[in-house]
Formats: C-alpha cells, structure tokens, sequence
C-alpha cells in the first residue's frame, strides 16, 4: 500500500476510534449507575440491577448494580435460557414473584455468587423499539409502602431511562464503524484500502452488545456508496425510495397507542 | 351477475347458524361446562406434564427454534421439557378451570433471542394448524417489521373460529398481537375469591381482566410459586374460554368476547 494511503488510513482509523467517544452522551454509565441506587431506594428494595443482552453468546451481562451483592454480581454472565432475569428478556413480560426461594433452581446461581439469597424479584425487560436490550430487577422490594401496588409500572419507567441511555451509548460507539464503512465502499472496489478499511469497519462492529441493528446501518451505508458509483441518477432514485419508506414508516409509528 | 362473496347469500344457500343466547349468564355459559373436547394450546416456554396441577389429556406439542446456519425457524415435534416454568404456570391455571380440556405445549421461548419473532409467529402458526380452538398468549413483539405478519396469523385464527388469547405487554407502545381488536387482551387484576374472577375493561386496548396479582401458580419441579404478571391473567381467561367451548362449540370467536363480557364481574 502506498505510503500516503498508510497516513490517510491512520487517520481515519484514529478519527473512527475518536468518533464513538466524541460523540458519546457523556456519564451514560455513571447516569446507569445512579439509576440502579435511585430505584432501589425508591422502592426500597435490598439490590437493584440492569443486565444486558450479548447476542454473540446468548448470555446476559450484569453491567451495573447497587445495593446487596453489587459488586459480586457486576460482570457475571448468566445464560439466557434460566432464570426470571432469562425469562423477562425471553417474552418481553414484566414478571414478579413474591417466593423466590421455593424453586431451588430460580436466581440461585446470583444468590450464590453474590451472598444475598433474595425472597422476592420483579424483573421488567429493557426495551428499545425494536428489541428486548436487557432486564432491570429489583430484589426484595418494600411491599408495604405507598404506591408499592403500581411497582411494574414504576420499574417499567426506570427500565425505559435505562434503554434510552444504553441506546444512546451504543448509537455513539458505533458511529466510527459507520464512517469506516461508507469509506471502504466509497473507495475503488478491489482496492487495497477498500479491503483495510472494511476490515476496520468488521472490526468495529464486532465489539460486543446489541450490535444488530447498527449492522444494519453500516450496510446500508454501503449501499449507498455502490450507488453513488453507478452514478447520480442511480442515487437520487435510492434517495427518493428511502424518502417513501421513512413516511410509510413514520406513518405507522405514529398509529395511535394504548 | 352476483359480485364475488355474495354467492352464500342466495336465497337457497344461506346455512343455518346457531342463534346467540341474547343474554348469557354464567349458568347458560359455564354450567357442567369442563372443558371436555376442547384443545389449549399453550405457546410459552414449555409444559411440564407431570406437574400435579398440569396432569390430564394432553395433545401433541412441538418445539420451534431459530436455526442459525439456515436462517430459519426448525420445529421439532413431539415432548420437551419446560425451559423456566412459566409455561406449566400458565397450564396449570388452564387446568384448574377446564380439567377436562387437552392442553398442547407449542415451545417458543428457548436459549436465544435471534429470530425470536419468526420463532414465535411460526409457534403461533404451529397451534393454529394444530387443531387448537383456544390459544393462549404471554408473550407479543413491539417490533413494527412483525405487525404484517402477526395481524396475518391473528385474521386467520378470527377466521377459523380459533380464539387468540393474549397478555397484554407493559410498555407504553403497541405490541403485537396482544392489541389488535380479533384476540382477546388480558391485563391482571387482584386475586378473588369468585372463580369465574372476570372483570371487562370499559376501555380497550385491554379487553379482561383476571387474577395475575400474586397467584399462586405450578412451577418447575413440582413446585408452586407466588408470582404476578399478566400472562397469568390470560390464562385465566384461556381457561374460561375452554370452558365456555366445550359447552357451545359454536361460537365464534367474536361471540367468547361477548358471552365474556356478559358474564364479567362488573357487567350490569
């Protein structure tokens, strides 16, 4: 590769890496962080946690947690397929239950790993539009308190910030995949930078969590630049289609809700 | 020349049809009524048939996966174990109010969320075509790409006399197919002492509403489990509506909803 490619690709590896950050809702951890110890005082509950979806091993990663066991359960991998945090992310249904301990299978490996052996959980689902992200839950909330009758609801609320932060998060951390991805398809097919550059952009997109639907972007991204190649009335045209789709489609999310 | 459709209302084709009871009580609706000749089919994550509140008349169930290498849903047919217990939770409330009923377990919910839609809209098919007359419902998508495909299913359960029961979701955007106006959308109530337990909404999208309020239901194990959501609400009413079947096979579905309706604890 020439020398001039070598420097230009360094520096949009480098603008593509400073991109994500660059542009990240800034705290969106710390902002998780104070959402967890927020509702579990609120609902006075003994340990609150957000668990996200890694779609690569089908598991489900404990990212930030407050209150009984937090630092334990931080990190810990559960699989998908067990457990009520495995069942709220399965059906997308909120579920509580009131006697945890009686099935010996349920939440015992958290209760394990962590120390604290919960009586109760209520799991609500982290949901973007489009996909279950993760799984918000609380362990032995305050029953007795006002307002506890509306507690799904409630989580339900927390769980919708939540999503709104991981999502944002995410949005950033894969716009530097997007522009390696326009290049690489903007540049010559078949050219070696194409190939670095797509390589680069495979990379990006491989860093784990909730990856699917910025995939998305980055092909159409690519699209777009095959089109541009095959000339401005070719463009205009794919323009105009997307134009159509987007009204369709904000035509049927604006459909009246519940 | 007659337009398309209109032939089955000539004078000499027109069928005749069961008349609707003008007003039902629950005397008329469930009275003897057991369940008996009716098939549930429960699209959850499994049933445990050997769960003391589970065990009776069951029916061939099936398992429906997402392949990844195809691409594609694979169902294999026949028993399988429930994955979390939430399917026998919903089975053994079934059971409690139709003992008679034969349950069939069509398995969706399983170790990963790829594909999780054609997955469930496939089960949903599987039931369909299975022979059920009631299918119960805990699960639904947001995902605005399913809407086409799930009102597809839910109109040709409408149509084949197959009533769709379904939890309602707990998120502030439309999910499917929990909302469209031919299932039957069920939200918890609290727990009562009357069996039939029935509330109508004034209002949709929900259209019942049932027990789900810290119930006591059957769990992995052969345990019991106290727990609240609206799945087991809509299990309830699956069970009603078994119920209310077997006794007049006839109704259409439009017609549970309003025999439902009548016999609901707030009817006046």
């Amino acid at each position: 590769m020439p020398s001039s490619a070598d420097s230009l690709l360094g520096e949009l590896s480098a603008l593509a890496a400073a991109l994500g950050p660059a542009f990240a809702p800034t705290g969106s951890e710390e902002l998780l962080g104070a959402l967890t110890e927020t509702a579990r005082q609120l609902f006075g509950a003994a340990a609150c946690s957000i668990a996200l979806v890694d779609e690569a091993t089908d598991e489900l990663v404990y990212t930030t947690a407050a209150g009984a066991g937090a630092a334990d359960i931080t990190g810990m991998r559960l699989p998908l397929s067990a457990g009520v945090a495995g069942f709220v992310v399965q059906s997308g249904q909120p579920v509580a239950v009131s006697d945890l301990q009686r099935d010996p299978r349920f939440a015992r490996d958290v209760a394990e790993a962590t120390g604290y052996l919960p009586t109760a959980i209520l799991a609500v689902p982290v949901m973007s539009p489009r996909s279950v992200l993760g799984v918000l839950s609380l362990l032995d909330r305050d029953p007795t308190r006002p307002g506890a009758e509306r507690d799904i609801e409630t989580a339900s609320l927390f769980a919708s910030q939540a999503a709104l932060a991981i999502e944002g998060a995410a949005a950033a951390r894969y716009l530097g995949a997007v522009l390696l991805g326009q290049l690489s398809e903007a540049a010559t097919a078949g050219s070696d930078l194409a190939d670095v550059l797509r390589t680069a952009a495979a990379a990006e997109t491989a860093t784990p969590a909730a990856g699917a639907p910025n995939r998305d972007l980055v092909a159409v991204a690519a699209l777009l630049g095959d089109l541009n190649r095959h000339g401005p009335r070719e463009l205009r045209l794919a323009l105009l289609i997307l134009h159509e789709v987007l009204t369709y489609v904000d035509g049927r999310s604006s459909r009246p809700g519940p | 020349m007659r337009p398309a459709w209109s032939d089955a209302f000539l004078p000499d084709a027109v069928e005749l049809v069961a008349g609707i009871n003008a007003a039902p009580t629950r005397e008329w609706a469930f009275a003897g009524a057991s369940g008996r000749g009716v098939r549930v089919a429960i699209v959850d994550s499994g049933v445990d048939k050997t769960h003391p509140a589970v065990v009776g008349s069951f029916a061939a169930g099936a398992s429906l996966t997402w392949d990844r290498d195809l691409e594609a849903v694979t169902t294999e047919d026949g028993d399988h174990p429930d994955l979390f217990g939430h399917g026998t939770a919903c089975a053994g409330i079934v059971r409690a109010l139709a003992p008679d009923c034969e349950i069939s377990s069509v398995r969706v919910l399983g170790s990963n969320l790829t594909g999780k839609g054609q997955v469930f809209a496939a089960g949903l098919r599987w039931a369909l075509d299975s022979g059920a007359r009631v299918i119960n419902l805990s699960l639904s998508t947001g995902r605005p790409d399913f809407f086409g495909l799930f009102h597809e299913v839910a109109d040709e359960a409408h149509h084949a006399g197959v009533v769709l029961v379904c939890a309602m979701n707990n998120v502030p955007s439309p999910t499917y197919p929990s909302q469209y106006a031919s299932v039957i959308s069920v939200a918890a109530s609290d727990p009562s002492d009357d069996e039939i337990a029935l509330l109508c909404a004034a209002r949709p999208p929900a259209d019942f509403g049932a027990p789900g309020l810290d119930v006591e239901v059957a769990w992995l194990g052969g345990t019991t489990m106290k727990m609240t959501g609206n799945s087991f609400a809509a299990a309830h009413v699956s069970g009603l509506v078994a119920r209310i079947l077997s006794k007049h096979p006839h109704l259409r579905p439009y017609e549970v909803k309003s025999v439902l309706r009548a016999v609901a604890t707030n009817a006046r």
